[in-house]
């Protein structure tokens, strides 16, 4: 598999192989989605299914459609398996035995062996009954229904004197009248508890303690799960041998961390752990060498995966694109046509390429500097801050693809506003207007590609409210988009575009609170226009907006919004030259 | 690992059939056991050499070594009936005594090779708590038809009160000192006695002295502290209070919202408490503060039952 080059093979294989086999937990973002090998395929045709297989397809090629009956024809019993894989470039011009490679292979799952081997239940049994006898040589039993034998000594109960401190309690209750209503005095007694107390400060109390409940060992009628991980912050010789933990089955990656945290601070007091959300869980080999995988999912229960072994490390920045939150994309399925299908497969084989590409400790994949002696140095310094700033914002960009919707207002032509829903993903901005607007005819809903926003930006904040603006590249031709949206052409000093073809009116969005920008041409030495949507909201949507949409922009780092800050800081600088 | 016997520990046993061992000041946990698979735990003692556990619950009662690594139990009862509800030790560990909803208190000789019973006690009526007298051969019980019995296990003469009818008793508990007897109930009342014993070493005689009107609801546990000048009930409603013993006034309140306090036990300066309550973490609280200084979590379900032997350093 490693040596075939066809990615559409490879999505095809994944997504019919290993749905039941994988225990990485990765191909599951091939597989949960729509059948993307077709969207792929389709939009990419020829181009992307492999250079060798171009000539062949071009021999046999027909329109899935018609395939199908012929293929059921030929294997009946496949009918089920068909509809899916029909796109299989390859299918059209082989005969049966090749058309075997397409399929899914049968696999079958015995309830009682797990993915592992096959033991009879009667040997599992005695196996336990077993261990069990051995055990219960060890335990000494009492029956609690004996005859009583009474005692056979006299003594066997003795009664013992028991000293009345009456002296002590004359005296403590008089100190008690003296003293504070509210407070007992001591006699002077300390305990060994007191004394250990005080000589551990409050601080040593665990950090991690709240994991601890999901520590598995002696869990009675819960499921469990062992696992070895490697400790990559720990000092050379110990960082190869892993901690063998064992936690409740149920628990999630993210508490698995935290019970490896707490399980390592209480092993290697002296290590000095970071906060939870610096560490991650990676896929490893038995032999410790980290593979360039992302880590296991946060959100998802250990149970899933199927690791012996694991290695907590410091989390590493994202590749652009390592995760496509299908569960996000299932939410907006009302708008996704089959044009967004085919991006989806598109960024799935971004991400897969990504995978390969992001190996070595260079976090950004940015180009590194090449100066050495003291620039060399600085240089090192500035990455390691990015490289830091990157992992404090990592939870953020986790949790930025996945789809959210927020309610706001967009201002339409320069002053109107009406309600909408404006949906973020990583894959695209969705502005839909809500339904209880009467007045205003209603709009079509407008979808856009992540890869044509630019910018996010909060042009103007006040106490309660907030002007939110959205930077997308102007697509002139296009007629899909229906709102009132205006582009900031590049000539122009003063342009209003009327992008609404649909809703047949003239969209100005500038609006009039806005500062600066409204009366001259933004941009003016490129040749790609932008344009922009206005929203007034509250200011604390609209931060949770500008943060969840940069930092999607910012992980893709698309050639676009490099090209609009450019043009911005340019226009900026001129600006102060100006002034 | 440190030795055990070096270390203090807090036992702590719950709804999730798991018995944990906490390393006290710092609230690590040492040692998970399991108990039975379908019992929860009704009450933890350690022998006063502290090298074993004893734990009860549904149809068992089990002692664990807590010296080694084993986790398996060392003793097993076989044929219990019903619950046991307490069980607690002589203070040189020559006998143990359990108390059990099949209304017998039995006392177990646990110095003789294979231990056995060496008393019985018929109580009528499921027994729901027993407590030890300082003196060592008393035995204060209480059981579910609102009787308290006081038991002398050498002369095996007894005496009976009921102090509210149509109430169960929850708990009871004699001071370390030998003053008082406290019994609790479901109606969250507490009546306590004044015990008192005739220089010819003749059982004690109880003297009713005191009700107090604790709290709202059902009283689960009563206890005295270790120099007998404060009692603690804690209980389903979410609080433990703590009661001066000079005049039984409320001295602290100390509060686990939305959760039944199952069970505690006091430091043996009397400054610290451990509190077992249906969330699952056991706490330390620090009296003076009545601030919570330490949590102990680990278990799945609700704790039941803690055992905690503290000693005293020095003046």
């Amino acid at each position: 598999m490693a040596t075939y080059s066809n990615q559409h093979w490879l999505l095809s294989h994944i997504r019919n192989s290993f749905i039941s086999t994988d225990e990485t937990g990765i191909c599951e973002t091939v597989m949960l989605s729509d059948d993307m090998p077709k969207h792929y395929l389709r939009k990419f045709g020829n181009a992307g299914a492999g250079g060798d297989l171009q000539s062949q397809r071009r021999r046999g090629q027909k329109p899935p459609p018609t395939a199908t009956p012929e293929r059921n024809i030929r294997n009946p019993d496949a009918l089920l398996l068909d509809v899916d894989y029909i796109c299989y470039p390859g299918l059209d011009l082989s005969d049966d035995e090749e058309d075997m490679s397409t399929h899914s292979f049968d696999i079958q799952m015995y309830p009682e062996v797990g993915a592992h081997r096959f033991r009879s239940n009667t040997a599992q049994k005695l196996e336990k009954l077993d261990i069990a006898k051995r055990r219960a040589a060890r335990i000494k039993s009492i029956n609690y229904q004996e005859e009583v034998q009474p005692p056979d000594s006299e003594d066997f109960f003795r009664r013992k004197e028991v000293k009345c401190p009456d002296d002590n309690r004359a005296k403590s209750a008089e100190k008690q009248s003296k003293s504070d209503e509210d407070d007992l005095s001591d006699n002077g007694v300390q305990s060994k508890l007191t004394e250990q107390l005080a000589k551990t400060p409050k601080q040593t109390q665990n950090r991690f303690i709240e994991f601890a409940r999901f520590d598995g060992t002696s869990q009675v009628g819960l499921q469990t799960k062992r696992i070895n991980v490697y400790l990559n912050m720990l000092p050379e010789p110990d960082r190869n041998y892993p901690l063998k933990i064992c936690v409740i089955a149920s628990a999630k990656i993210q508490e698995v961390i935290g019970f490896v945290c707490y399980k390592t601070s209480i092993q290697y007091p002296n290590v000095p752990l970071k906060s939870l959300q610096h560490y991650a869980l990676y896929m490893t080999e038995d032999n410790d060498d980290m593979e360039d995988f992302p880590p296991l999912d946060n959100r998802e229960p250990c149970s899933k995966f199927g690791f012996s072994h694991l290695t907590l490390a410091e989390r590493r920045a994202l590749a652009p694109v390592t995760r496509v939150d299908y569960h996000g994309q299932l939410g907006t399925k009302s708008m996704t046509s089959e044009e967004d299908k085919a991006a989806l497969a598109e960024a799935a084989v971004k991400a897969l390429q990504n995978i390969n590409l992001n190996g070595g400790a260079d976090p950004g994949g940015g180009g590194k500097g090449k100066g050495k002696g003291k620039g060399a140095a600085t240089e090192e310094i500035d990455t390691f801050r990015e490289y830091e700033k990157r992992l404090l914002n990592h939870n953020d960009m986790l949790e930025a693809p996945m789809h959210r919707t927020f309610r706001l207002s967009i201002i339409d032509k320069r002053f109107f506003k009406s309600d909408v829903t404006l949906g973020i993903s990583g894959e695209r901005i969705e502005i839909d207007q809500c339904k209880n607007a009467k007045f205003w005819p209603q709009k079509k809903p407008v979808s856009t590609p992540i890869d044509l926003v630019a910018h996010c930006e909060i042009v103007e904040k006040r106490q309660l409210k907030a002007l939110l603006r959205i930077w997308l590249k102007s697509n002139s031709s296009s007629p899909s988009f229906s709102s009132g949206c205006t582009s900031a052409p590049i000539n122009a000093s003063v342009t209003t575009l009327n992008m609404g073809s649909g809703s047949g009116s003239a969209g100005i969005a500038h609006s009039p609170s806005s500062p600066g920008h409204s009366t001259s041409g933004f941009f003016t030495n490129s040749n790609i226009r932008f344009k922009h949507y206005d929203f007034d909201t509250d200011t604390h949507t609209a931060e949770l907006i500008y943060n969840k949409l940069n930092c999607i922009l910012e992980m893709r780092s698309s050639d676009l919004r490099r090209e609009f800050l450019l043009q911005k800081e340019r226009k900026q600088e001129k600006r102060q030259l100006k002034l | 690992m440190e030795n055990m016997g070096d270390q203090l520990i807090l036992a702590t046993g719950g709804y999730d059939h798991t018995i944990k061992v906490w390393q006290a000041h710092t609230g690590n946990c040492i040692k998970t056991m399991r108990f039975v698979e379908t019992s929860q735990v009704n009450a933890l003692d350690r022998t006063p050499d502290k090298t074993r556990l004893a734990a009860c619950g549904y149809q068992c009662i089990r002692l664990y070594d807590l010296e080694s690594n084993c986790t398996a139990p060392v003793i097993n009862f076989d044929g219990v009936q019903k619950n046991v509800t307490r069980l607690g030790f002589q203070e040189d560990g020559n006998w143990m005594f359990t108390a059990g909803e099949d209304h017998h208190v039995r006392i177990w000789d646990m110095i003789s090779a294979p231990p056995h019973c060496s008393r019985v006690f018929d109580c009528e009526a499921p027994v729901n708590a027993a407590c030890l007298h300082p003196n060592q051969v008393e035995i204060g019980m209480g059981s579910q038809n609102g009787s308290v019995f006081l038991w002398d296990v050498k002369s095996e003469k007894h005496e009976r009160i009921v102090p509210e009818v149509d109430a169960s008793i929850q708990d009871v508990a004699i001071s370390p000192d030998g003053r008082y007897l406290a019994a609790a109930n479901n109606k969250g009342n507490c009546y306590i006695w004044s015990l008192t014993s005739s220089p010819d070493q003749k059982m004690s005689t109880l003297r009713p002295t005191k009700k107090i009107p604790a709290h709202s609801r059902y009283i689960l546990r009563c206890k005295f502290s270790p120099d007998s000048r404060l009692l603690l009930t804690t209980s389903g409603d979410g609080t433990a209070c703590i009661w001066k013993t000079e005049d039984f006034t409320k001295w602290r309140e100390l509060c686990i919202e939305n959760c039944w306090v199952w069970d505690a036990a006091f430091s043996a300066d009397s400054k610290w408490l451990f509190t077992a309550s249906s969330d699952g973490v056991a706490r330390l609280w620090k009296l003076q503060t009545k601030s919570p200084i330490r949590d102990y979590t680990g278990h799945t379900k609700a704790i039941t039952a803690l055992s905690f032997k503290d000693e005293i350093v020095g003046k």
